[in-house]
């Protein structure tokens, strides 16, 4: 299954993995449009993104989130009916969503950001 | 027979092609008419004083009625209608409980109008489909099927002879039939009855919905008021409507981004919490059924007790172990609290659908208790069959276990007999029979016949037919303007009497349910407090139909700071949900005291419109004393303890010594009156005479002061 | 005695929070226990002791059926 891990202690919470990230799917630079989220505490950092675990799956009530071949879990913009339920039963708060879109987003483990992390906090597996 | 046979024998009596009005903030602002008589099919324009003073919903049912009807018009006249409509929220996605109908004609029950509320997909479909309401009048000469494509934008009205009249058959049929393919099956919506809505007086709609997972059409009720029997009589199978391509921004709300962080909050909160309250994504609305059995609430054998040895039997914890329960089980999109459960593969051991595995929507808590435990009835996989039966024959579960617990309280009184029957031994308990009886009233035939025609007209026949001392049954035949009552023990909460018997429509529930802030939590000490509880808890979920709201994401979860809340029964953070759902629909600026005025307005309204058919008086909001206290020494007995303790503290009257038939009478005269003294209270509190009339100013307050309703009332001053 | 709800009700040694509740079968999930206007949290239930002549709050969040 290919997924993003990730090592928080490496995070220097510098946003880069959000820039390019909502720069590549939202053409903007804003970590609200970003699929990877940063929490950045006195405690340390936090990464937030899926870990490909498919709960959202039999929660969607369109069948419009599915795992493809590689095991990624996808959304299927064109049947979502932006309920959002998907986004308040994710137990990583990895499904994101934006008032600008009808649908939610979330990290389809495309490896872009792990090429622009400069700490080397974020892997891709599988 | 084949979709394409049942396809070829429809007949096209009419057609209308339009161009389906866009959804602005909320409404299409146009309504769809059609009249069966003549097959007159048209558009209307729904006016900006509509919206301001009818908001949509059961008011946009209420105010097209009005017109549509005259104070002589009766239930079964071509002029009545059925008007279905979602309100401007309806049909949003974001939000739980955001895809309900509301229904509204002249009930067969009680004579006057009637409005039932009901989930499942076709309110939103119906209104992105460009309508806001649609409004049915006239009667059809033979079976027809009425169809609404959004998409093409046409409507046909079809002769429609060969289809099945029940509603598992039929909404799979027309589902099937409409579709273009399997994947478009969601997208359709079936209104359908049943064949005990031809012969009965207490038919329901069903609304249904395509569950893709289960690949099967599912079923909702618009249950309360006879409404699938003014269906039947218009010679209506089926009402479907079609909408392809949903999104979830179709209503073109004023602010979208603030409905999907309200529903994003609430998803949240529901995950978080639900596991630990109610657990309605597990239970459904089956853990009222031991809740209610645990506080003396749950209505068994024909309201005479609270509680059975056997409730246990219809506790959540057996449903659910029935159940195949998913983790998407809305009756319209986003709703995560997600209560409609569903008992696939269920065999049937009677009727004309024997040995066949069906899937059983439910059962909800009305249908355990009504069917069940008021019945005296334990046995879940009766329970499970007599609510498949009611809902494939659109007939309201609620109505049919009322008024078959009456039934089976005369016959152990010998009012009736095995002959009066036909040989149905309808004791307590008696599920063979109870079973054959439902039966009985599908086909038309025999006692079932009878027994349909609800406790009102029953009680009439018993006396005049069998010599029954009208008396009694009065007092036991727990109906109250011609509706049969919900299914909770209202004896020891006085509020509780009042919301039933003071409800507009008759007893139901969905008024106000204040049986424990009254009973237990002991909140309403003084009759200003109880009078101000049945004002604000009325107009508060009056209003959730007008927009097209489900009540249950209200109060059966509550966030964890509501405990620290003034008022937490009123769950002021899902109120304040609502009053900000509302503005980023409309893009109007109202409050909770804008939201409750809205339902005032509307709920005047009805109020006179009950007073316009004949009724809508104080003599009309009486009760049966069974919904009080006691009416017999068995059931004073059972609770002699309570009974003896509230003689001696409320009345300070001593029982030792006295008899049983003697501190009946004390204790019946005490609670008449407390009953005469709310009812004063909450009239005074809703505007209204000592006669129970909105009284003129009341109606310019809330801007009802039509010249019909004013001279209307004026009579009455 | 006590007040359950502004209700007489006997008490007895050693009664706490969660004791009242099972004799009053009070079952339903979303409650709020107040003893003389202190809320007590659910998960000390098992050890709030109520002394004779508390004034005892036990509030069902359920205004609908």
């Amino acid at each position: 299954m290919k997924k993003l891990v990730k090592n928080e202690k490496l995070c220097t919470a510098c946003g880069a993995c959000q820039r390019i990230c909502s720069q590549t799917y939202f053409k903007e630079d804003n970590k609200e449009k970003s699929a990877i989220g940063i929490k950045a505490e006195d405690s340390g950092t936090t990464i937030i993104a899926c870990s490909q675990c498919g709960e959202c799956i039999d929660l969607c009530p369109a069948e419009a989130i599915y795992r493809d071949q590689k095991g990624v879990v996808r959304i299927k913009n064109s049947i979502c009916v932006g309920c959002f339920s998907c986004v308040g039963f994710c137990p990583e708060g990895a499904m994101f969503y934006h008032g600008d879109y009808t649908e939610p987003f979330k990290c389809t483990a495309c490896g872009l950001c792990v090429k622009e992390c400069p700490s080397g906090a974020i892997t891709i597996q599988g | 027979m084949t979709v394409s046979k049942l396809k070829e024998s429809h007949k096209l009596l009419a057609e209308y092609k339009y161009v389906p009005a866009k959804v602005d903030k909320g409404y299409t602002n146009k309504s769809l008419y059609v009249n069966l008589s003549g097959n007159k099919i048209k558009a209307k324009e729904v006016t900006a004083m509509m919206k301001e003073k009818f908001i949509g919903g059961r008011g946009f049912g209420l105010w097209y009625l009005w017109n549509a009807v005259t104070p002589q018009t009766k239930w079964n006249d071509p002029e009545n209608e059925i008007i279905i409509s979602p309100g401007p929220v309806a049909g949003i996605t974001q939000y739980p409980g955001a895809g309900k109908s509301l229904v509204v004609t002249l009930s067969p029950n009680t004579q006057t109008v009637v409005d039932s509320n009901v989930g499942g997909y076709f309110g939103p479909l119906l209104k992105f489909s460009g309508w806001d309401a649609l409004e049915v009048q006239g009667k059809a000469e033979n079976d027809v099927v009425i169809f609404i494509d959004g998409s093409e934008g046409v409507v046909r009205v079809e002769e429609a002879p060969e289809e099945a009249v029940d509603s598992h058959l039929l909404a799979e049929q027309l589902t099937e039939l409409y579709a273009d393919c399997e994947e478009d099956k969601r997208n359709i919506s079936v209104v359908s009855a049943g064949t005990a809505a031809d012969n009965t007086m207490l038919g329901m709609l069903n609304f249904s919905f395509y569950d893709p997972r289960r690949k099967t059409v599912r079923l909702k009720q618009a249950g309360r008021g006879g409404i699938g029997t003014v269906l039947r009589d218009k010679k209506i199978k089926g009402i479907v409507v079609k909408f392809k391509g949903l999104k979830g921004n179709l209503n073109n709300p004023a602010d979208f981004a603030k409905i999907v962080n309200t529903g994003v909050k609430l998803h949240k909160e529901i995950n978080r919490l639900d596991d630990y309250q109610n657990r309605m994504r597990h239970n459904g609305t089956t853990f009222l059924a031991g809740i209610m059995n645990d506080y003396d609430l749950l209505p068994t054998c024909n309201f005479k007790f609270g509680s059975h040895p056997e409730g246990e039997k219809i506790a959540a914890p057996n449903w659910v172990k029935m159940f195949d329960a998913g983790k998407a089980d809305g009756c319209w999109y986003g709703c995560t609290l997600a209560c409609s459960k569903v008992v696939c593969g269920f065999e049937l051991k009677t009727g004309p659908y024997k040995g066949q595995k069906v899937v059983v929507d439910g059962p909800e808590y009305e249908t355990i208790a009504g069917v069940g435990s008021n019945c005296g009835i334990f046995d879940r996989d009766y329970i499970l069959e007599c609510n498949f039966y009611c809902d494939t024959y659109g007939i309201d579960t609620i109505s049919f276990g009322t008024t078959t617990a009456f039934i089976m309280e005369c016959y152990e009184n010998g009012i009736i007999n095995k002959e009066i029957t036909g040989g149905l031994e309808l004791n307590f308990g008696s599920k063979e029979a109870a079973m054959e009886l439902l039966h009985q009233m599908a086909r038309g035939e025999g006692f079932g016949k009878i027994a349909g025609l609800g406790i009102k007209r029953l009680k009439e026949i018993f006396v005049r037919e069998y010599g029954a001392d009208a008396g009694f049954l009065n007092d036991i035949g727990m109906e109250a303007k011609g509706l049969e009552y919900a299914e909770y023990v209202s004896k020891e909460s006085l509020v509780q009497q009042a919301g039933f018997g003071l409800a507009n429509k008759g007893p139901q529930h969905d008024e106000a349910w204040l049986i424990f802030m009254d009973m237990v939590n002991n909140q309403l000490p003084t009759f200003e407090d109880k009078a101000e509880a049945l004002h604000y808890f009325p107009m508060f979920r009056t209003w959730l139909g007008l927009v097209g709201l489900c009540k249950l994401p209200w109060n059966d979860i509550v966030p964890e700071s509501n405990k620290d809340t003034e008022e937490p029964a009123k769950i002021i953070e899902h109120v304040q949900n609502y009053v900000d759902l509302f503005n980023a629909v409309t893009g109007q600026n109202i409050d909770i005291d804008g939201m409750i005025r809205q339902s005032e307005g509307v709920y005047q309204f009805q109020r006179v419109f009950n007073l316009r058919m004949g009724f809508g008086t104080r003599e009309y909001d009486k009760v049966p004393y069974r919904s009080m206290g006691p009416v017999t020494v068995e059931e004073y007995q059972s609770r002699q303890e309570r009974y003896d303790g509230q003689l001696k503290e409320l009345l300070g009257i001593d029982p030792e010594g006295k008899s049983t038939e003697e501190k009946i009478k004390l204790l019946r005269k005490y609670r008449e009156e407390q009953y005469e003294k709310i009812t004063d209270a909450v009239y005074e509190r809703r505007g209204w005479t000592k006669n129970g009339v909105p009284k003129l100013e009341t109606l310019q307050k809330f801007g009802m002061d039509f010249p019909e309703l004013v001279e209307l009332v004026k009579q009455h001053q | 005695m006590i007040k359950v709800n502004g209700r007489e009700f006997p008490w007895e040694e050693g009664l706490t929070v969660k004791k009242l509740l099972q004799k009053k079968n009070y079952t339903f999930p979303s409650i709020v226990v107040k003893i003389n206007d202190r809320t007590i949290a659910e998960d000390e239930y098992a050890d709030a002791l109520i002394e004779d002549g508390d004034d005892v709050k036990v509030i069902h969040l359920i205004t609908g059926g």
